[in-house]
């Protein structure tokens, strides 16, 4: 019989120090190595194509105009480290350039995509009724055309394009995915006790939005961001690929070059005897790009979504 | 449940209304041959002529085409026959592949097959369809030539010439030979096969790791325990128990995504001459082959449009057969 005062000292059970929510995302991301790696490799991969006025500042059209590197092979000797395309401009150079203008409309167009799918998706979710009912018919009427089709007709419809304008029809069209995924989530969340705590709290609707449903949807809504990367780039390039989209006379994508470069013929019945570096090079980017995206966002998904994901 | 299948059904149709209509508004207000007009009026003409089926002409004068002003329908029939072979085997291939890798890893979690299968299924994801078509058609023009690898050939479809605007346009494939009965059968699986591979690669890699982590998600769960305490043997607990709450997750989910398989499949085949939907849509595009039939588009992309609200439809129903607990109010 011991004590009661003796019972003081604790039992020798170990209790979890409390991590917030965050840090213990970032923990869960440093037990994924394969993440870990895809994410480091993207920030290189990204930071490279942003830094391309520094580090390819000759342009994307600059022309080597000696015999001797029209369609050359990749070479030490010479400064064109992937070789030449058959007039002579430097392969990795475009393919920099390409890196660029693809990042940066993937980018700036699933960023543009995600805060519109945040607010109306948002605002679907969380006012429910009429509007809700418009909105959710809107989206699935808008992704009833088939993604590709639609950017065939709508840049066609706006030839020449630009990446800009490729950025503004990508971000207008890919809200609706992010806005179903996100107005998935709050409509869920809505019901949840702790809403209805705050609103008896006095909550007010903004207040209720913004500091208690918008945290718990932020999950879901990285991993949809990070998709909606991948998917752009991938559609951009098949788009590409068929003729239309970005042109490379107006600005070199991944998508554009190695379509480009496909289109000429690989293999034996090559039209213009461009070599495979031409090709392999802006291709092997684009699907390394992708691959990364994709391992990222599963690893995202893992480490903000413990009990819903396990992939 | 008949209500709510019916419900479903005429949401289907309102959507299909809608799409069409905005369609062809959208074209209406550009094109210059129904400038002038009211859209409505040529609309209803449209839609009149679509659905008699006779008096649907196209207005255009189309210079390439030998039949103009005839009806577009056996103009669009035979790509649509091919486009929907493809996507048929390819979905068949998807499903396929998608159970054999979430089998093995709810089998053998952790091993070098699990790690392998999900190391492709990644790459199979972020390899464009329409590069990882014209990387297939290298690797067998190199081993092959250009009769392709044994019975499977480069490209083209069984007894239609390829589109003389495709990639290595005439070069690859003149006309191969149709056959009837059996020879035909035979020769559309040889011809489906390297195409329907190609499509089914990227969303194997989609799809397959979305059954995978659904069916180890499932594995965890307290029946699937008591499953295993009653005795069954691990393969009736995953193919009897587990797996029938898996495959509902990832038969909504790969039919919603049907609108980007449709659309990859336009691009396999281009690449692989089909002579489907694809390289129909890119002949009647304008700005590259000269004036566009605003008609022809239009039924291509209400072709199209319809594809994705059927399947979506096919795919809410077999989510409900699955799962009841996910029979929604529609």
């Amino acid at each position: 019989m011991t004590a009661a005062g003796e019972r003081a000292d604790p039992l020798p059970l170990k209790i979890p120090r409390s991590r917030s929510y965050w840090v213990s995302v970032g923990h869960r991301l440093l037990l994924q190595p394969a993440a870990l790696t895809a994410l480091s490799l993207l920030g290189v991969l990204f930071t490279v194509g942003a830094l391309v006025h520094e580090i390819a500042p000759q342009g994307w059209n600059d022309i080597d105009l000696s015999a001797r590197w029209s369609n050359h092979a990749p070479t030490l000797a010479g400064h064109h480290y992937l070789g030449t395309d058959n007039i002579g401009r430097d392969v990795l150079v475009r393919m920099l350039w390409g890196l660029h203008d693809t990042e940066s409309v993937a980018l700036i167009g699933a960023a543009i995509a995600t805060v519109l799918g945040l607010l109306l998706g948002g605002l679907s979710g969380f006012r429910r009724g009429w509007l809700d009912v418009v909105m959710m018919r809107f989206v699935d009427l808008v992704t009833t055309f088939p993604v590709i089709v639609l950017m065939l007709v709508v840049f066609t419809l706006l030839e020449p394009v630009s990446t800009t304008k490729a950025t503004v029809v990508f971000a207008l069209y890919m809200w609706t995915f992010i806005a179903r995924v996100v107005r998935a989530r709050i409509f869920v969340l809505g019901s949840e006790e702790f809403v209805e705590a705050a609103r008896a709290l006095g909550a007010s609707d903004l207040r209720v939005f913004f500091k208690h449903l918008l945290p718990n949807a932020a999950g879901t809504l990285v991993v949809a961001a990070t998709s909606m990367v991948g998917q752009i780039m991938l559609v951009e390039a098949t788009v590409e690929f068929f003729g239309y989209g970005v042109n490379s006379l107006i600005r070199p994508t991944l998508g554009n070059l190695s379509a480009d470069a496909a289109a000429s013929g690989i293999g034996q019945y090559n039209a213009l005897g461009l070599g495979w570096w031409v090709w392999v090079t802006p291709a092997a980017t684009l699907v390394l790009v992708l691959l990364c995206v994709n391992i990222a966002g599963d690893g995202l998904d893992a480490a903000l979504n413990p009990r819903a994901s396990r992939r | 449940m008949l209500a709510a299948v019916g419900r479903r059904i005429l949401l289907t149709l309102c959507l299909l209304a809608a799409f069409s209509f905005v369609t062809f508004y959208f074209f209406a207000e550009t094109e210059p041959p129904l400038k002038g007009h009211p859209p409505l009026h040529e609309y209803w003409v449209w839609v009149h002529g679509l659905v008699s089926g006779r008096s649907f002409e196209s207005l255009i004068f189309i210079p390439y085409r030998s039949t103009a002003g005839a009806s577009l329908w056996p103009i669009v029939l035979p790509p649509l026959a091919h486009t929907a072979v493809l996507l048929a085997s390819a979905m068949v291939l998807v499903v396929v592949f998608s159970v054999v890798i979430a089998y093995a890893a709810a089998r053998m979690r952790g091993s070098a097959l699990d790690v392998l299968l999900r190391g492709l299924a990644y790459l199979g994801w972020a390899i464009p369809a329409y590069l990882l078509g014209l990387l297939v058609q290298l690797v067998v023009s190199v081993v092959g030539g250009s009769r392709g690898i044994g019975p499977f050939p480069l490209a083209g479809w069984p007894g239609s010439c390829p589109a003389s605007i495709g990639l290595n346009a005439g070069e690859i494939s003149p006309c191969p030979p149709a056959g009837s009965g059996i020879a035909l059968v035979y020769h559309v699986l040889t011809h489906i096969a390297l195409p329907a591979a190609t499509l089914a690669a990227g969303f194997v890699g989609l799809h397959g790791r979305f059954l995978r982590s659904a069916l180890l998600e499932q594995l965890d769960a307290p029946y699937v325990a008591t499953a295993r305490m009653k005795g069954l043997t691990e393969r009736r607990v995953i193919l009897r128990h587990a797996s029938r709450n898996a495959l509902a997750t990832f038969v909504g989910a790969l039919f919603s995504d049907f609108g980007a398989i449709f659309g990859t499949a336009l691009a396999v085949d281009w690449v692989f001459q089909l002579n489907g939907i694809g390289a129909l849509l890119l002949h009647e595009f304008p700005q590259s082959f000269g004036p566009a039939d605003i008609y022809a588009i239009e039924l291509i992309l209400l072709i199209s449009g319809g594809f994705v609200l059927v399947s979506s439809l096919v795919g809410d129903l077999a989510v409900a057969g699955l799962d009841p607990r996910l029979r929604r109010e529609w």
